[in-house]
């Protein structure tokens, strides 16, 4: 009798499992063949190829007279409250440049309508939900791809998300990619997918200038570097070290932290004191930053702005912890520069901004609801707004062709004209930017530590004259070593005053 | 021996197999190869949980670092001119034999280091275990990275997407039947004795910790071999791929399907991945707050739903609905009205395993 | 032929203890007891509740190590041996309370204690050997009057199912030395006449030691007995002497004559 009930629960079991397949591969019939992975097995199986010719034929005519447009954002994990942004990047450029108007003002997350270029549609097919980790990304990336069938997808958001989203973008290649902002070296320098584009730039081009300004401008001889232990960590130090290197200077010292480190103390100890070295290299990140810089005050004594340079982590904001000692602080760019840099075109992409939306939950404001120009003059949702520019600009140059290797192939050669500096692309399709270098400095006025803007590194190119390629190893702890080389922007870093470049 | 074979569990079993072989005929290559791929791998993986729940009384978090482990180790040995990885370039399935040694190597040591505790301790040293196994590969940089292995393909045979949801579905089964079979040989019921009472199994003469141990070593080889497959359906694993929170959702899985039900396993993958990817595509649920930030919260939420109303996860909820129905019938074909239905089902602890005995028992003409 | 003629005649002595004293902390559970058992002798060890009775049979079968003294089986010092290696001495045991293995059906719990006397614990393959050890599994069951549960599930079975099985696990490994700790505990009156034969129907080479708290019982089936309080021995003899022993009336049956 045992053996009757068990067999018959099993039964039902199995029956209730065989529907919610049935069901659930029903539902999703009607969607498109997606490309890419499927693309593969045409190549291999010719005997299929002559079932197959149907679908492939449904593909390029009646699926390509759109743009569906898939975003990849974050909506849990570090950057979890940047997930407005990234979609508030994207639909304020198709806005701005697509005459596209927006549904809701006071979320990015509904989307937009009627956006549009030379007749061709751009639909927003899904926003994926990464939460900073290459394995989810990739699922997300798959969803919008293989089920929304996006034929292009914007993002994803950091650096070891891109390195995986690169990769797909290599085995898929009908789909075009434009990088959202994330900024480690690899997925343009090192896996080269040809339909992956970065109109932006990366962790160490983000440092390029600050070698050149602290030897030659401030005489640092030596400096020591303290980096959390983690590729963008490892991708900041690079840049800085390849310049204050190759320059002349000498990193003597190389500390690492693990990401997450909530005592650095020990790590701290392992710096050379303040007397045996000209200054510090800051690339940590989160809470880590004051954290750091607080057990720097206590073990090393006080704290002497002068001697310290930081990577975009670096901020006003630290002074209220660590005092005004903090100034005079040198700081990296970032994608966009601090609010102090004027420009009509910034004012007025900052003003439509404003326009768009009455107010957005930023990452910004921690979450919470701020000025969606706020939002917008931050790096995360202008790097998305750099790609939404970009993927119009493309459009527009193939007259609203969104197929893949018209698109591919007018991106690649595209010079966007951003509000923060035109960006054109490498022959990895990675931007070369102009970088925004600035100092913490003391308002005169108001007595209080405020980011200041002090040169402009035109033109950085991810290579840095050679430094990094294809075949040299990635960013690590001990990777590039500490040697003089040739940077071509070195010499050339326009001063900035008063928030207006002087050229 | 006939009449085990037109039982309605195996019918149904095959019935499940042959739509599970027909499906990427009649559906979309995204069901097939991301929604379904991803279930059989998750729930072989699901299924040591199970396993060593079920017939061990062990409830390990350490089978997800087995998982990546085996797919670390495959990426390190296969890869030849990658950036990432030792770069060591052996043949394909030099490798796959390398990763699943590796694998179960591991599996032996850690599982005769635990061997001797139980119950909380035991899942307490299984979580250091996944935290140790996370942080060495995350900080041993040459073997993890930088930044995770990426590019794994599949070895020759396996060339397409649908060639990898058939190897899924394989394993899967064989994976199954495997487990299933083991409960029934001799190590398998004295795992299960040392599940019911260690003490009385050291005392009939069993080497108890041994039995553990090589329950665990098993179970880590069967995790392995669904790592394997995860690496080359997701071409590539980093640290993170490890780490607390993908080993919870491994539990979660588990704890979806019961954990006390080996065919639980694919379930709750099922109803994890499905959910995953439809339930946030549903029109108007953002209307009633479930965004895509909010999703986990909704996992949360359906994890707590089905504990609450079974404790015994989906599989629970269906054999209740089963002994329903069954009781209602019973009703009608007047004999055996009062079955024990009741009884089963309502201890956690007990009745599931009765069930997944009693089913692969021997035929009764045997016992006569 | 009194009990104490056997002990001291030439037959085999399979289980000796000498000063075996078993110590948690501060508390003597045992406090130096000696013991001598020849083969085929069938030992009652009576005594109140906290005696020692269940501390020593624990000794024995090797489920506690004795803080001092020495336990020989068979000639073979066996003091600190582990109670896994102890049925290869013949030896098995029944617990106070029913420990089987109620997630399991009752052949299965029959052939687990055949197989763990035999050996292949590990093994992965149902060979012929593993169906002639299935028959005495079902032999086991037979003799336990438990045929008609052997597909049921343990946690199935009635309290005194349940006794009988554990009974049967001990008799399904064919020992020589049989350890039963309260075989007779909860058992109803028919139940307890079905224990009385079978153990009366033990073959004359198995040893028996018993704990029983029902006197009828113990003292029908036993030909000698040792009386415990506070872990020693009080007294010794056979049932019909010790029924008169006036230590024993006062320290034991005085109080729980009943019993």
């Amino acid at each position: 009798m045992k053996q009757a009930k068990t067999s018959g629960r099993r039964l039902v079991a199995s029956s209730l499992f065989a529907l919610a397949l049935i069901v659930a591969a029903c539902a999703d019939d009607d969607a498109d063949a997606p490309p890419g992975l499927d693309d593969s097995e045409d190549a291999v199986d010719d005997v299929d190829d002559a079932d197959d010719a149907d679908d492939d034929v449904d593909v390029a005519d009646d699926g390509d007279d759109e743009v569906r447009l898939g975003i990849l954002g974050q909506c849990e994990g570090p950057f979890g409250g940047f997930h407005e942004d990234t979609v508030a990047g994207v639909a304020l450029a198709l806005v701005n440049h697509a005459g596209a108007t927006v549904p809701s003002d006071d979320t990015a997350l509904d989307g937009w309508e009627g956006a549009e270029v030379n007749g061709t549609p751009i639909e927003l097919v899904g926003v994926g939900c990464g939460d900073d980790t290459p394995d989810r990304i990739l699922a997300e990336v798959r969803q919008l791809v293989e089920q929304n069938d996006a034929n292009v997808v914007i993002g994803p958001l950091s650096g070891d998300e891109g390195i995986a989203v690169a990769e797909y973008a290599l085995q898929n290649p009908d789909v075009t990619f434009l990088s959202g902002i994330a900024g480690s070296q690899e997925p343009t320098l090192e896996v080269q997918a040809p339909n992956f584009f970065r109109f932006h730039g990366e962790g160490a081009i983000w440092n390029a200038g600050l070698g050149d300004i602290l030897h030659n401008q401030e005489g640092w001889e030596t400096a020591a570097v303290i980096a959390d232990d983690y590729s963008f960590g490892h991708t900041s130090t690079a840049g800085f070290v390849a310049e204050f290197c190759g320059v002349g200077g000498e990193v003597t010292s190389r500390v690492f932290p693990p990401l997450g480190t909530t005592d650095y103390s020990s790590y701290i100890a392992q710096l050379p004191d303040p007397d045996e070295v000209d200054g510090y290299f800051w690339a940590v990140g989160g809470t880590g930053t004051q954290a750091a810089l607080e057990a720097f005050v206590d073990a090393k004594g006080d704290l002497t702005g002068d001697q310290h340079a930081g990577n975009l982590f670096f901020n006003p904001d630290l002074a209220q912890a660590l005092g005004p000692d903090i100034a005079g602080a040198y700081v990296g760019g970032f994608a966009s520069p601090p609010g102090d840099v004027q420009m009509p075109a910034i004012d007025e992409y900052l003003a439509s901004a404003d326009e768009t939306w009455d107010s957005l939950p930023t990452g910004i404001a921690g979450g919470e609801r701020a000025d969606a120009s706020a939002a917008a003059s931050f790096g995360f949702m202008y790097g998305y707004y750099s790609a939404g520019v970009a993927l119009v600009d493309g459009l527009a140059e193939t007259g609203g062709d969104p197929s893949p290797e018209p698109l591919q192939s007018a991106l690649g050669g595209l010079s966007v004209e951003l509000p923060y500096g035109d960006i054109a692309l490498d022959d990895n399709r990675s931007g070369i930017v102009d970088v925004f270098i600035s100092r913490l400095t003391v308002d005169d006025e108001s007595g209080e530590v405020v980011q200041e803007t002090v040169a402009l590194i035109p033109e950085v190119d991810q290579t840095f004259g050679g430094t990094f390629g294809a075949d040299t190893p990635a960013p690590s702890r001990d990777f590039p070593p500490c040697e003089e080389r040739d940077l071509p922007w070195v010499g050339n870093a326009i001063p900035v005053e008063d928030g207006v470049p002087q050229q | 021996m006939t009449r085990q074979l037109r039982s309605p569990t195996t019918i149904a079993f095959v019935a499940v197999v042959a739509l599970l072989v027909v499906l990427p005929a009649i559906g979309s290559s995204f069901f097939v190869n991301f929604i379904m791929t991803r279930t059989l791998i998750l729930g072989l993986a699901a299924a040591t949980i199970v396993f060593l729940s079920a017939y061990g009384g062990m409830v390990s978090l350490a089978q997800l670092m087995l998982f990546g482990t085996a797919g670390f180790m495959f990426g390190n040995a296969v890869l030849e001119a990658s950036p990432r990885g030792l770069n060591l370039g052996w043949a394909p399935w030099t490798a796959v034999v390398f990763a699943l040694a590796v694998a179960t190597a591991i599996a032996f040591l850690l599982g005769a280091l635990s061997s001797r505790t139980t119950g909380i301790y035991f899942l307490m040293l299984t979580l250091v275990y996944a935290v140790i196994g996370y942080n060495v590969f995350a900080q041993v940089v040459p073997i993890s990275g930088p930044s995770g292995i990426t590019r794994i393909t599949p070895p020759p045979p396996i060339t397409q997407a649908t060639h990898l949801y058939y190897a899924a579905l394989l394993l899967s089964i064989g994976g199954y039947v495997v487990l299933k079979l083991v409960a029934r040989t001799p190590f398998g019921l004295a795992l299960q004795g040392v599940r019911d009472d260690p003490v009385r199994m050291a005392s009939l003469g069993f080497r108890v910790p041994l039995h553990r141990a090589l329950a665990f070593t098993l179970a880590g080889f069967i995790a392995g071999v669904a790592g394997l497959l995860n690496v080359w359906w997701n071409g590539q694993i980093d640290p993170a791929s490890i780490g607390i929170s993908p080993t919870l959702v491994l539990l979660i899985v588990a704890v979806i399907g019961g954990i006390s039900h080996l065919e639980g396993a694919w379930l709750g993958a099922f109803v994890y991945v499905a959910a995953n990817s439809y339930l946030r595509a549903l029109p108007f649920v953002d209307r009633i707050g479930i965004t895509e930030d909010r999703f986990n919260t909704v996992i949360g939420a359906l994890v707590l739903l089905i504990m609450v109303l079974s404790p015994e996860g989906l599989s629970g909820v269906i054999q209740r609905l089963s002994n329903e129905g069954r009781r209602r019938f019973s009703r009608f074909s007047s004999r055996d009205g009062t079955g024990r239905v009741d009884t089963s089902g309502d201890d956690a602890g007990e009745s599931p395993v009765v069930m997944i005995d009693s089913s692969t028992s021997p035929p009764t003409e045997e016992r006569k | 032929m009194s009990p104490n003629a056997i002990m001291s005649s030439d037959r085999e002595q399979v289980l000796r203890l000498r000063s075996i004293v078993m110590a948690f902390g501060r508390l003597f559970a045992v406090n130096g007891v000696d013991l001598d058992v020849a083969k085929g002798e069938h030992l009652a060890i009576l005594g109140p509740n906290g005696a020692g009775k269940t501390t020593l049979f624990n000794v024995i079968s090797g489920d506690l190590t004795p803080t001092r003294g020495t336990v020989m089986i068979k000639g073979v010092d066996c003091t600190s041996l582990p109670s896994r290696r102890r049925p290869r001495f013949g030896m098995a045991r029944t617990y106070q309370k029913a420990r089987s293995f109620p997630g399991l059906s009752v052949e299965d719990n029959l052939y687990l204690a055949v197989v763990g006397k035999r050996g292949r614990h590990l093994s992965l393959w149902r060979s012929g050997t593993d169906r002639s050890w299935r028959e005495q599994a079902r032999a086991a069951a037979e003799t336990v009057w438990l045929t008609e549960e052997l597909a049921t599930p343990v946690s199935d079975l009635s309290h005194g199912q349940k006794r009988q099985l554990e009974i049967g696990m001990a008799v399904a490994t064919d020992p020589d030395i049989l350890l039963l700790d309260e075989p007779a505990s909860g058992l109803s009156r028919g139940e307890r006449e079905w224990l009385i034969e079978l153990l009366s129907d033990l073959g004359a080479d198995i040893t028996l030691l018993l704990i029983e708290h029902d006197m009828d019982v113990a003292l029908r089936v036993v030909d000698r007995v040792m009386v415990m309080a506070d872990g020693q021995q009080i007294a010794a003899g056979t049932p019909s002497e010790i029924e008169h022993d006036p230590v024993v009336l006062q320290t034991y049956l005085g109080t729980g004559a009943s019993a």
